[in-house]
């Protein structure tokens, strides 16, 4: 049926619509399965974070001058971080080694400083 | 997204590698140090730049050195133990306390002027600038700082001791 074709058929629909009856019981629990079926089919928006990482992932990362930046930023942050790692160890272990040579030669110290 | 997932963990991967990578070469003489018999030894070697003349002569000097400082902290010990026994029955400082405390400090002296001893030797071992080095940072570590009582009774620049006696 066409929904455009004017008031006397919406009148004509609204009559044969007001004459039904429905004789078959509702299957038990018809409402809450109902409601169930459209909370599943209602889409949740996502939020605008994710939407927005996405984004970032899909369409500027792969330009060009966006992918080399990422890149040497990452590359230049773990470079930056392993020399700070390892100049903190190489500290600590010159620290402990100067105590450890201290107390062989003078057994009363306890603690040493570096040179 | 392929692309832009693959750039993503290409980016992660390179931040990784470059991480290890300068974290492994940065702590190569650390490994190279621990991996020595003596790494206190290898310290400062590395520390006061020695050659390995040089470093050969310090560990002969500094193994000579040892036994003598571990007899001498053994009869310190032994002084140590029969000085807690008298105290414990002792009400009053006997002849006997006298004799094992002055024994004991004679004993310390000994152990310190021999200790000083072998900074010198050491330090004369090394080249001249960084023999200097060495005698200046060990003797703030041994002889300049004090000992336990001498730091408990520390004074203050006003003039004032502070007394910081811990029962």
């Amino acid at each position: 049926m066409n929904m455009n074709e004017g008031p006397e058929a919406d009148d004509a629909l609204r009559k044969v619509l007001g004459q039904w009856t429905v004789d078959v019981p509702l299957p038990p629990r018809f409402q809450e399965t109902v409601w169930q079926r459209i909370a599943k089919a209602d889409p949740k928006p996502e939020p605008a974070v994710w939407t927005g990482l996405w984004r970032l992932i899909e369409v500027v990362l792969p330009r060009p001058k966006f992918a080399f930046a990422y890149l040497a930023v990452l590359l230049a942050s773990g470079v930056t971080a392993g020399s700070w790692a390892a100049h903190t160890k190489s500290s600590r272990l010159d620290s402990e080694l100067s105590m450890r040579y201290v107390q062989s030669i003078n057994p009363y110290r306890a603690d040493a400083s570096r040179p | 997204m392929r692309k832009g997932a693959t750039i993503l963990l290409l980016g992660l991967l390179l931040g990784a590698v470059g991480f290890a990578g300068f974290y492994y070469f940065g702590t190569a003489s650390c490994r190279d140090m621990m991996r020595e018999p003596q790494p206190e030894l290898a310290w400062l070697k590395k520390e006061f730049k020695l050659s390995d003349a040089e470093f050969a002569r310090i560990s002969q000097l500094h193994a000579a050195y040892l036994p003598q400082c571990a007899a001498r902290c053994q009869r310190i010990e032994e002084l140590s133990r029969k000085l807690q026994q008298l105290f414990s029955q002792a009400t009053n400082v006997t002849p006997e306390i006298q004799s094992m405390l002055t024994e004991r400090a004679t004993m310390r002296a000994d152990c310190e002027a021999e200790m000083m001893k072998h900074f010198w030797d050491v330090s004369r071992t090394m080249p001249a600038e960084q023999g200097r080095r060495y005698l200046a940072w060990v003797e703030q570590q041994t002889i300049l700082r004090g000992q336990a009582m001498e730091e408990h009774h520390r004074t203050e620049p006003g003039g004032q001791p502070t007394h910081q006696h811990q029962m």
